[in-house]
């Protein structure tokens, strides 16, 4: 049964704030056991998408399943099945880190005692200090430590990493994959969404790019970077205009040229060396380049 | 063993593990009995997604380049090829036609080709030669 339904179901996902469309139309399908991406400008939706899985927003028309339930008719059930870490977190001032962890856990039917702790010495969080003296980056460690205890079958992470240090943002992600993503004994998803994409580069094995409220392109991570490759050639003379086709963007400068290619880099490669170049290379586009390139890119996907 | 995962090389993560564990096998700087990180430690310290590196492992299991002990983790296996001489060889001639039309676009003839796989199979044989001596 975990197969067979999606964890996250959005279909034609509208919210609209006045007169601004947040997200419209947004279609995804997220299968269990996958650390899935969401990414996006600011502004493109992500936030807004992640309140409806929560029903801390209402959709205005459209679908949203999490777990195969309507977060509006089933809100204890869903929640009780997933862990939140927003953006920006925020904890009674007055209760120590201690204080907070009991308190969230109370909601919990289950809290792994041996995670915490562990987690607690690794971010050398002192359990005594009060919330409101911890420092942003400590503030979302603790926010962490109560999402991943719970051992929840859902972890949604909101730019989780904005506004951190590199160790903290390093520590956050291998947090994530070790204490987190055991895959045993059911498969646990993760939905981060994020515009900082090179740090979760390892960690994302399928991702959507959202522009504008809706899904510019959907795709495995491996199957992208197979597929987008950049190739670079310089040539001893500027070289003379010729056809390149199939690539879907062409970029020269002087004797250099930098070439996207889309599933066709062998050809386009051929195509180059019968022109004897001083220098050819040929690279993978990263998930960043990806979603840099993805206004190009998509029109290729069509 | 000391991995490298390169995002760009346009190889799926998970051959890249798996590649870098042949080629250490291959050059003696894994030896048969020698223990593989476990998954999880691995998987942080690459930051990689742990179904990554055990996609990784599987792909070697099935071959037979390394061994689970169940409890113990991985090993690289004593003998390690299950496949028959005709598997194994159809799978090298495929790696040997890469190179050889890799070959051909750099304009490398037949001659340098050749001395070039000899250079590269007493380099190896010297460094896996080495390790065995302890050097």
């Amino acid at each position: 049964m975990h197969n067979d339904i999606p964890i996250i179901e959005i279909k034609n996902l509208t919210r609209r704030y006045g007169k601004t469309e947040a997200v419209n139309g947004l279609s995804l399908s997220i299968r269990p056991g996958r650390c899935y991406g969401l990414f996006g400008r600011n502004g493109a939706g992500k936030t807004t998408t992640i309140k409806c899985l929560l029903n801390l927003l209402r959709p205005d028309s459209g679908t949203v399943r999490v777990f195969g339930l309507d977060p509006q008719r089933n809100e204890v059930a869903v929640k009780s099945r997933l862990a939140y870490v927003p953006d920006l977190v925020a904890f009674y001032p007055w209760m120590t880190v201690r204080d907070t962890l009991e308190y969230q856990a109370a909601f919990r039917k289950h809290w792994n005692r041996e995670i915490e702790a562990g987690l607690l010495r690794r971010f050398q969080l002192d359990e005594n200090q009060k919330a409101d003296r911890l420092s942003r980056g400590q503030k979302t460690q603790l926010a962490l430590i109560g999402a991943i205890c719970p051992e929840p079958e859902l972890l949604v992470l909101d730019e989780p990493t904005m506004g951190l240090d590199p160790i903290v943002r390093r520590e956050f992600i291998e947090t994530v994959i070790g204490a987190y993503q055991s895959g045993e004994p059911q498969p646990r998803t993760v939905f981060v969404s994020t515009h900082l994409i090179s740090e979760f580069e390892g960690l994302i094995d399928e991702f959507s790019i959202i522009e504008q409220g809706r899904e510019l392109l959907t795709m495995e991570a491996d199957s992208a970077r197979d597929r987008f490759r950049k190739i670079r050639a310089r040539f001893a003379q500027p070289p003379g205009s010729f056809e390149l086709p199939g690539a879907l963007n062409v970029r020269r400068n002087g004797r250099e040229m930098e070439i996207l290619a889309n599933d066709n880099s062998e050809q386009l490669l051929e195509k180059l060396r019968t022109l004897h170049p001083e220098e050819l290379r040929c690279e993978s586009l990263s998930l960043e380049e990806i979603f840099v390139a993805s206004d190009i890119l998509k029109k290729a996907t069509l | 063993m000391m991995f490298q995962i390169d995002f760009k090389s346009g190889k799926p993560v998970y051959l890249q593990l798996a590649d870098q564990v042949r080629y250490a096998a291959a050059s003696g700087a894994l030896r048969p009995g020698d223990p593989l990180p476990s998954i999880r430690p691995l998987a942080e310290e690459l930051r990689l997604n742990r179904n990554t590196v055990a996609k990784a492992y599987a792909e070697l299991e099935s071959q037979g380049v390394i061994e689970t002990a169940p409890g113990k983790g991985c090993f690289l296996a004593e003998n390690n090829s299950p496949f028959t001489k005709q598997v194994r060889q159809k799978l090298l001639i495929t790696e040997i036609d890469e190179a050889v039309v890799t070959a051909h676009h750099m304009r490398v003839d037949r001659a340098r080709f050749l001395a070039l796989v000899n250079e590269r199979l007493d380099y190896f044989e010297r460094k896996s030669g080495a390790t065995q001596r302890g050097d």
